[in-house]
């Protein structure tokens, strides 16, 4: 995606090199708001406690220590967070009569098959504000009974007398013809309401997943107005611009009306920022591991960023494309338990940053962290500057608890033994997205980042059979990195189901989808020139009822036969296919800061100290290197830990590792 | 082999992984939405002796009726490396006529390692009505009876049996795709299972497949600990078999001694004329389901959760039906009224922990015809959800599967997209779930139009007996089943029916709602504290 064609710089937009101090990335993520700017090719790094109640408190200060001015690229957690903790607007549905309650039945299953006591997330609506109005529209887009007046009228009244502050409206059939969502859009527009239309937000076929959609976006729309407004007068003259789940940007304008494109806004900046490190070391076709605190998500990147519209937070199902991420509910503070069968467990309770692990000083339960501080891989001294001490007895407690069945081993042997159990977890995740879905791990190449995956993905890569390990420079912020090479991006869908395919009419159905792209992209401050497109078809065979997305091109159908071969192991050529949805991914490209080569070293690595690790049932020597020492050309034989601010690596003995010339750490098997 | 509980999660989390991709790729590649888009398949693997060692979380009903397959195609055939034996003969490992199983065999250089099996409700396996789910007195009429047959021989497909199958169902060109699904799914289970044995060595995954059923025979036993020794005895009934107006009574008498429980129904009623009757693999996996329920954490399913239980079914019965007895039923509905009657009796032992009866019905509607559209002719199935029972201290839930199934519904689009039908109406039934400290869950209103003529069979419970509350909470709602004419008459119907339907008439279904919990308190009244 990098390089092209380069877009003039606009009074909006994104285009040049921002304003007078350039671009920078701000990614409210985690504990910390981390700040990024590169400048003639040299990277700055802030971090700020973050203020999860006004995000733009920790900006503020963080953008003043930065110092200099310089617009600001958004990674924002602010839609996922009032998703989760349910503090988005008092929203209302209107839908089809007779189907007020789609959104509550959704599929009609349980989360858990054998718990009795399963519950299922209230939904984002209100059974008092879920309405119907009488209408229908059928499948090839025939209005059976439109819309009337009077019924106008009485949901105008109802809607007011709710005092809502926000109304989403999810017609059956809507995408085949819009025209009575427009209707009620129009009318609540007209008196203040903020509307979203499914029609508008995500015109495909199947009525929970589209309803579920537009009524997220309609219950984090007033809040996330709100919080932009609020953040765009902190920075006063400053551009602002948002990351979304689609790897690329869009102007906060934006952004504050379709929120629901934003749920992943952080972890996608992660993505972009591994995609260009695996790029910038020579290699294209890569798994990400970002390995946190309580969570880590894992993604396939095969030469490109991929999007998934099957989607789920929270039970809830998103539909826009997202970057295609899986999560697993375990990271640095999942706590090891035994259960009464004798089985050694870790997660899904996660100790998370307060207690914390035991080594944080407030914990007392036996966290993964803390199995990395038993074996010697992770170095108090390294932890934030040094700040964090191990308390041995507490971790010795902490153990105890744990055995209290049969055969259990010493305190290193069970340590390992968390350790095995987490790995084998994040191998799970990584097969689920690789190996499940037709790829050969071992034709990839694993980026890792976030604050515990140095310490796993060498013995992770070599249990999938994954030939090289990538840490990037500054692999506690990459996501913020990668905010700042992300190009704007829109998608674009519309529902083909129940029409003939022919060449003529995607081709209509892409043409209307870029008119409107191109529109709101150059509002967006974007060149045409600068402006590309990806066209996309959803297929199938006749009779299926799941579809997959191929490149629209002259050879769709071909791509699409390969597509299912590799992804199910069989296709069939001589097959009737059909197209249920086109859709276009409009790019707008902007210029990408280019960062430092570092200099070669004729000077071998020296260690700071050594220190000893448990390995394969023993303790070794192993040397501790402060990764600011090593330079390009530089080899370290495991085993060996090299530790920098907020992130640790772990070389086990089979392995070295070798700086490239951006400075990542690429490490390979020796044996 | 010394024992090590670190490589023992390790291989719980391995064997279900592996069934879990086996449902993946059933599930990706199959051609019905009853399999795609409603989910209704299980996957399991087994080891070389047939014992369980795991399976995907699918569909409980199939829990401990896929050893039974197994055991059958072992003991019916010899299963050579490339070979896949299918099966759906409810008297021979199977469940009902349209649960079609495949069994297949996993080898080594000399020797069967593991069997794998993957099972598919297909929508239409022939018989007297679309869907294959009639109302019928014996199981010849239900459909094509397939005992255990290589349909893949060394590898190759065995064309005879593959086209006798198509040739005996109303949509041959979705059942070919289904089964070549379940084809894919078996390989994809056989390629998993060799990378592992690859990896680890054959004699240290052979111990940790013994290991793993001990633990779970050890997780089992201590929830049966947990209920104090003693015999519990209690009974439901079904509204009748869909022939005679008469209930069906099923009675169980459970016998806690430590940490083993039997359960025996032998005063249960003699298998009936209708299709309710469960041949013994449904009975069996209903007690499992109910034990595994009680763990109360997810443990993995394996042969070893049955040890510590003996069920005793005597041959002849409801709950162990003799040929030719029709089953169709058996595994819908008979199997949800076993589960209220077991955890009825449990209620009284385990106060806190049993939650009052669900809708106990799965609502299965199946119509077909010839679509005006194409020429084409279509069967299609699906169940509706109701209300959950209530659970001490927390409402039940609204409009969602309970118990023996988990399958989804078909989105309203894509029904009225594949089919000639207008669905009117589908929203949650309101106030049909029983009051009590805890509220049992709403059922569900679902409306059908018919554009076509078409043929419709309905298999539902619950229309006359309601589902029980428990310590004093009300019962649910019963279901309510009704066609609308086009003039606009209407008129109620009994749990089980099969009728033709004219353009414009509207098939009503109002499904039950759940059990309350606890009696309610007074209106008005604030509890003291």
């Amino acid at each position: 995606m990098a390089g092209g064609d380069r877009p003039r710089r606009r009074t909006r937009g994104r285009g040049g090199a921002g304003g007078a101090g350039g671009w920078i990335a701000v990614d409210t993520g985690g504990t910390f708001t981390d700040f990024v700017r590169i400048r003639d090719g040299a990277v700055e790094v802030v971090k700020e406690l973050s203020t999860p109640r006004a995000p733009e408190d920790a900006i503020l200060k963080g953008l003043e220590r930065l110092g200099g001015g310089g617009d600001v690229i958004h990674g924002s957690t602010v839609a996922t967070n009032a998703l989760l903790e349910r503090k988005g607007a008092r929203t209302a549905l209107v839908t089809t009569a007779g189907f007020e309650d789609v959104l509550v039945i959704g599929r009609q299953t349980r989360r858990d098959l054998y718990d009795v006591f399963t519950t299922r997330p209230e939904p984002l609506v209100s059974d008092d504000c879920r309405i119907g109005v009488r209408q229908r529209t059928l499948w090839d887009g025939t209005r059976e009974v439109a819309l009337d007046a009077d019924a106008l009228g009485a949901l105008a009244s109802r809607v007011e007398a709710l005092g809502v502050d926000s109304v989403a409206v999810s017609f059956l059939f809507s995408f085949a013809d819009p025209t009575d969502e427009e209707r009620v859009g129009a009318l609540l527009a007209g008196r203040g309401v903020p509307v979203s239309l499914s029609s508008a937000i995500l015109p495909e076929y199947r009525e929970y997943e589209r309803t579920s959609t537009t009524v997220i976006n309609a219950y984090l729309a007033p809040v996330m107005s709100r919080y932009l407004g609020r953040l765009a007068a902190t920075l006063g003259s400053r551009q602002l611009r948002v990351m979304q789940s689609n790897g690329g940007a869009v102007r906060a304008a934006t952004a504050a009306k379709a929120p629901v494109h934003t749920i992943l806004s952080g972890p996608a900046g992660g993505v972009v920022g591994a995609f260009a490190a695996g790029e910038q070391a020579g290699y294209s076709r890569l798994i990400t591991f970002d390995m946190g605190g309580t969570s880590t998500d894992v993604a396939l990147l095969d030469g490109q960023i991929r999007v998934t519209r099957e989607n789920e937070i929270d039970g809830m199902p998103i539909g826009v494309p997202m970057m295609d991420m899986h999560t697993v509910g375990a990271g640095g503070g999942s706590i090891a338990s035994a259960d009464a069968g004798g089985a050694l467990k870790v997660g899904p309770e996660s100790a998370g940053a307060d207690p914390g692990p035991i080594c944080y000083g407030a914990g007392a339960e036996f966290t993964v962290t803390d199995a990395n501080v038993v074996l010697g891989r992770l170095l108090p001294r390294f932890f934030l500057g040094g700040g964090m001490a191990l308390d041995a007895g507490r971790i010795v407690g902490a153990l105890r608890r744990l055995r209290w069945t049969r055969g259990w081993p010493s305190t290193q042997r069970l340590a390992q033994g968390v350790i095995d159990v987490v790995n084998n977890n994040m191998e799970q995740a990584i097969r689920l997205i690789s190996v499940e879905r037709g790829h050969d791990a071992r034709d990839f190449s694993l980026v890792t980042f976030g604050g515990a995956g140095g310490l796993h993905a060498a013995t992770l890569a070599a249990g999938l059979g994954i030939p090289r390990v990538i840490v990037p420079p500054h692999p506690g912020v990459l996501s913020a990195l990668g905010l700042l090479l992300a190009d704007a991006r829109k998608d674009y869908s519309r529902s083909m189901v129940g029409k003939p395919a022919t060449a003529s009419l995607i081709r209509r159905t892409l043409a209307a989808l870029h008119a409107q792209g191109v529109r709101e992209l150059k509002d967006e401050g974007f060149r045409r020139s600068a402006i590309a497109a990806m066209d996309f078809v959803d297929v199938r065979y006749v009779g299926q009822s799941y579809e997959l997305t191929v490149p629209y091109g002259r050879d769709w159908e071909a791509a699409f036969h390969r597509a299912h071969e590799l992804r199910y192991g069989h296709s069939d050529a001589e097959r009737a296919v059909e197209v249920v949805n086109a859709r276009t991914a409009l790019v707008g490209r902007t210029p990408k800061p280019a960062v430092e080569r570092i200099p070669r070293t004729r000077r071998p690595a020296r260690p700071l100290a050594r220190s000893r690790v448990w390995v394969n049932g023993r303790w070794r020597s192993a040397g501790v290197y402060d990764r600011r020492d090593l330079a390009r050309g530089h080899v370290v034989q495991g085993p060996a830990v090299i530790g920098e601010y907020s992130s640790t690596t772990f070389v086990p003995p089979e392995f070295r590792c070798d700086v490239d010339s951006v400075g990542n750490l690429i490490l390979t098997r020796t044996r | 082999m010394s024992f090590d509980p670190v490589k023992l999660e390790i291989y719980k989390s391995l064997f279900h992984s592996i069934a879990e991709e086996m449902g993946a790729t059933l599930r990706r590649t199959a051609y019905s939405p009853n399999i795609k888009e409603r989910r209704d398949y299980s996957t399991a693997i087994f080891d070389g002796q047939g014992r369980m060692v795991a399976q995907g979380d699918h569909m409980p009903v199939h829990l401990g009726s896929m050893p039974l397959s197994v055991a059958s195609a072992i003991r019916n055939r010899t299963i050579d490396p490339g070979d896949m034996i299918v099966l759906n003969d409810p008297y021979r490992g199977g469940t009902h006529l349209p649960d079609i199983t495949l069994v297949s065999g996993v080898f080594g250089k000399q020797e069967r390692l593991f069997f794998v099996a993957s099972r598919a409700h297909h929508s239409d396996v022939g018989g007297m009505t679309p869907g294959s789910m009639p109302l019928a007195e014996e199981i010849y009429q239900e459909g094509l009876r397939i005992p255990p047959v290589k349909l893949i021989e060394k590898g190759e497909i065995n064309r005879d049996v593959w086209d006798l199958v198509l040739a005996n169902v109303r949509t041959p060109e979705e059942r070919d795709g289904d089964l070549a699904a379940m084809l894919a799914a078996n390989r994809t289970g056989e390629r998993r299972l060799l990378e592992i044995v690859g990896k680890y060595g054959l004699k240290e995954v052979r111990g940790y497949i013994d290991e793993l059923l001990d633990y779970t025979e050890r997780m089992t036993r201590h929830v049966i600990r947990q209920i104090p020794d003693g015999v519990y005895q209690a009974e439901d009934v079904l509204d009748g078999d869909g022939l005679v107006d008469a209930p069906v009574r099923i009675h169980a008498r459970i016998t806690v001694r430590g940490s083993r429980a039997r359960i025996d129904f032998s005063k249960s009623d003699l298998q009936v004329g209708g299709s309710v009757n469960a041949v013994y693999a449904i009975t069996a996996s209903v007690v499992f389901y109910v034990f595994r329920t009680l763990v109360g954490v997810s443990i993995p399913s394996t042969e070893g959760g049955m040890r510590p239980l003996e069920v005793i079914a005597p041959e002849g019965t409801v709950v162990n039906a003799r040929p030719p007895a029709a089953v169709c039923g058996g595994n819908v509905e008979t199997a949800q009224r076993i589960v209220d009657v077991l955890y009825r009796c449990l209620a009284p032992a385990l106060p806190d922990r049993i939650p009052a009866a669900s809708q106990g019905t799965m609502n299965n509607v199946t119509f077909g015809g010839v679509d005006p559209r194409n020429g084409k002719p279509f069967a299609y199935y699906e169940t509706i959800a109701g209300g959950m029972g209530a659970r001490p201290g927390l409402d039940g839930v609204s409009g969602v599967h309970t118990h023996m199934t988990n399958s989804m519904n078909t989105p309203v689009e894509a029904i009225e997209l594949a089919y000639p039908v207008r669905v009117e109406r589908y929203r949650l039934r309101r106030g049909s779930g029983g009051a009590g400290r805890n509220a049992g869950g709403d059922g569900i209103e679902r409306e059908i139009r018919f554009l076509t003529p078409a043929r419709v069979t309905l298999l539902s419970e619950r229309r006359r007996f309601a589902p029980y509350g428990l310590r004093g909470g009300r019962p649910g709602e019963p279901g309510r089943n009704r066609i609308i004419k086009a003039d606009g008459s209407a008129r109620d119907l009994d749990s089980k029916f099969e009728t033709a339907m004219e353009p414009g008439d509207v098939l009503s279904i109002e499904t039950p709602g759940g059990g309350g919990w606890g009696r309610a308190r007074r209106k008005g009244v604030r509890k003291q504290r």
